[in-house]
């Protein structure tokens, strides 16, 4: 037998549990059993079973109703209905609401057998459909960038115009939006693809070490230098420069390499030999770089020269349609990862999941779905597993807090008691030191600004 | 009590002609290159009968045989001409429990779906197909896709008669491979 199926037997008279059992031991499959509707249900939470064979007539949960729910909570598993008292209206009901097959107890042995091969045949389609689902996914992926929104539909067709020429790309972007994967796939794209990707990330390193790992040194240069060393911008001849967080850099080190860019030439520290180099650059940054020109902390001159094509990267809060198949994405990832059987995302979850605003944006949501997937206790990602999220301020939903009202309540009536302290208090049936406490930790005055 | 020392017994449970444990004993000991013996034959269990359905319940016809012969029995294979059942199936014409050391072979349905004229070396050869295939359940041997291996399932005299007295070539190296462990 080529394929073995999970198969859950749910019957409350035991006899029936272990005859079934042995049978599909004989036939090779995996069987377990449960004697009512919640134990299936549990179980169901911890092994995805591909078919149930659920007896109608239980105490409890009866078979339709644990139909209902299976059908609810897990579309894709195959159920057959069985019973010993069948009538044509429970039948009905059954295939109305979705059972896979009916069968009278007891049986024929070849009835059975032929609804297990029925359900392995649709069982194989299901597989069939999945991979080519699969293969749609990879359309609405570009480079491991996932997103089927417009604004990222824009974003993938902009990445192979942009990675045919060699002009400098400026990524804007918030924090965790992906500007780095945008980088690496323009340089997996461009003409240069064969040669080096250097990455540098400006704002973690200070300036004075940024010019050493920029520019390289001479053995001598300065006190520590021991021996020359060749900067990034010779490494990456030939190749692509990706400078994140260029915003942070220092105006002495945007007019260092402001020059490199003009001359295609670059000096060690400590030597007066200029060599060619030949990079493209790409760089990345989440703040206002215009702003930041008006504030004078950026060069503009630099700024024209880095800028030559800016691709704005949205924030997922501004593409929330995206999160499902980013959820979906990082739910396979992260189950392989664990080796845990965490593969479903209840829909009240999904919902809660598109709420939020998501600050860190895509990272931020793929940390919170490795961190549901790793203390999950369930096949089925719920909105406890993400309760870490219920915290943050983004997740009121356009509703002020409790803090909030009272502050904006007390201001009102400092405004109406005209900054009467005594009078207000007394409105708020507080003492005068109560309201004067409460005014100092919302920083109100007695005008109730 | 009685006790094998080794090898496979076979027993007639309740009315058997007496050639029917022999011919077995023949196709078995060949077929599984086994030591065979024919044990004394048994009366059908009376408790095994269901008043309700009229037939033998054949877990509860493994469990006598189970009682009744003990270890160091390798396997024991019955064969009884009642018509015999599991909870969820209207009938089996053999049962096994996978892996285990006790099986049943009903002559009933291989004998009644026979037509008048047939030779009675029919009914032999289907309760030979029965007992070989149930012994491979014995050895833990699983139900073959292939439709020309006799383990694979046939839940009607019809489609048993279809099937070839011998494994495929995986239930063949399945089957020795258990053997030697």
């Amino acid at each position: 037998m080529d394929r073995r199926l999970r198969i859950l037997i749910v019957d409350d008279e035991k006899i029936v549990r272990e005859s079934f059992h042995f049978w599909f031991q004989k036939s090779g499959h995996f069987s377990e059993t449960a004697a009512s509707g919640i134990e299936a249900l549990e179980k169901m939470e911890r092994v995805p079973f591909d078919l149930l064979f659920v007896d109608i007539r239980m105490p409890g949960m009866d078979g339709l109703q644990l139909l209902e729910r299976l059908k609810m909570e897990y579309p894709d598993t195959m159920v057959v209905i069985i019973t010993a008292y069948g009538t044509i209206e429970t039948a009905v009901k059954a295939m109305r609401i979705g059972a896979a097959d009916y069968l009278l107890k007891p049986f024929n042995p070849d009835q059975l057998n032929l609804v297990v091969e029925k359900i392995l045949q649709q069982e194989k389609m299901a597989v069939e459909c999945r991979y080519l689902r699969g293969r749609l996914d990879k359309a609405v992926r570009f480079d491991n960038i996932i997103g089927a929104s417009q604004p990222m539909a824009s974003i993938f067709a902009l990445i192979p115009e942009v990675a045919a020429s060699d002009a400098s790309v400026l990524i804007v972007g918030e924090t965790g939006t992906g500007k780095e994967l945008i980088a690496k796939a323009i340089h997996a794209k461009s003409p240069r693809r064969s040669f080096p990707y250097v990455t540098i990330n400006c704002g973690a390193i200070p300036d004075t070490l940024l010019e050493s790992e920029l520019f390289g040194h001479q053995k001598g240069a300065f006190t520590g230098a021991d021996h020359a060393r060749k900067g990034y911008l010779e490494v990456v001849h030939g190749g692509t420069l990706f400078l994140d967080e260029i915003g942070e850099i220092s105006q002495k080190m945007q007019v260092d390499l402001l020059r490199v860019l003009e001359e295609k030439k670059v000096t060690r520290i400590g030597s007066c030999q200029p060599l060619d180099v030949d990079f493209r650059l790409i760089s990345a940054t989440r703040r206002d770089l215009e702003k930041r020109i008006t504030e004078n902390r950026f060069r503009r001159d630099f700024f024209y020269r880095i800028n030559v094509i800016v691709m704005q990267i949205p924030p997922l809060r501004e593409r929330k349609e995206d999160i499902p198949l980013l959820v979906d994405c990082f739910l396979t990832k992260y189950s392989q990862e664990t080796n845990k059987w965490v593969d479903r995302i209840s829909s009240d979850t999904m919902h809660l999941l598109q709420q939020y605003d998501w600050p860190g944006n895509v990272r931020e949501l793929e940390n919170a779905v490795e961190r549901a997937v790793v203390l999950s206790r369930s096949r089925t990602l719920k909105q406890d597993d993400f309760s870490f999220l219920r915290t943050a301020p983004s997740m009121r939903v356009d509703k002020p807090s409790l803090k909030e009202n009272e502050k904006a309540y007390i201001r009102k009536i400092l405004e109406e008691c005209e900054g009467n302290i005594t009078r207000a208090a007394k409105v708020l049936e507080i003492n005068r030191v109560t309201l004067h406490k409460k005014m100092k930790r919302f920083q109100l005055t007695d005008r109730g600004i | 009590m009685e006790e094998i020392k080794n090898g496979i017994g076979i027993i007639a449970i309740g009315q058997v002609p007496d050639v029917v444990p022999k011919i077995m004993a023949a196709h078995i000991g060949s077929f599984f290159q086994s030591a065979v013996s024919i044990l004394e034959a048994i009366p059908m269990p009376v408790d095994a009968y269901n008043v309700h359905r009229r037939q033998y319940d054949a877990a509860l016809i493994l469990k006598v045989m189970a009682d009744r012969f003990h270890a160091p029995i390798h396997k024991v294979i019955g064969v009884c001409d009642q018509d015999i059942f599991v909870p969820i199936f209207t009938h089996v014409l053999g049962e096994a429990r996978q892996g285990g050391r006790y099986a049943v072979v009903s002559l009933f349905r291989l004998h009644n779906s026979l037509p008048a004229d047939t030779p009675i070396e029919s009914l032999y050869k289907r309760c030979v197909k029965v007992a070989i295939h149930e012994m491979g359940h014995l050895f833990d041997l699983r139900h073959c896709e292939d439709d020309r291996c006799l383990m694979h399932f046939s839940g009607s005299p019809l489609t048993l008669d279809r099937l070839p007295i011998q494994f495929c070539r995986y239930c063949y190296a399945d089957f020795h491979s258990r053997r030697l462990l």
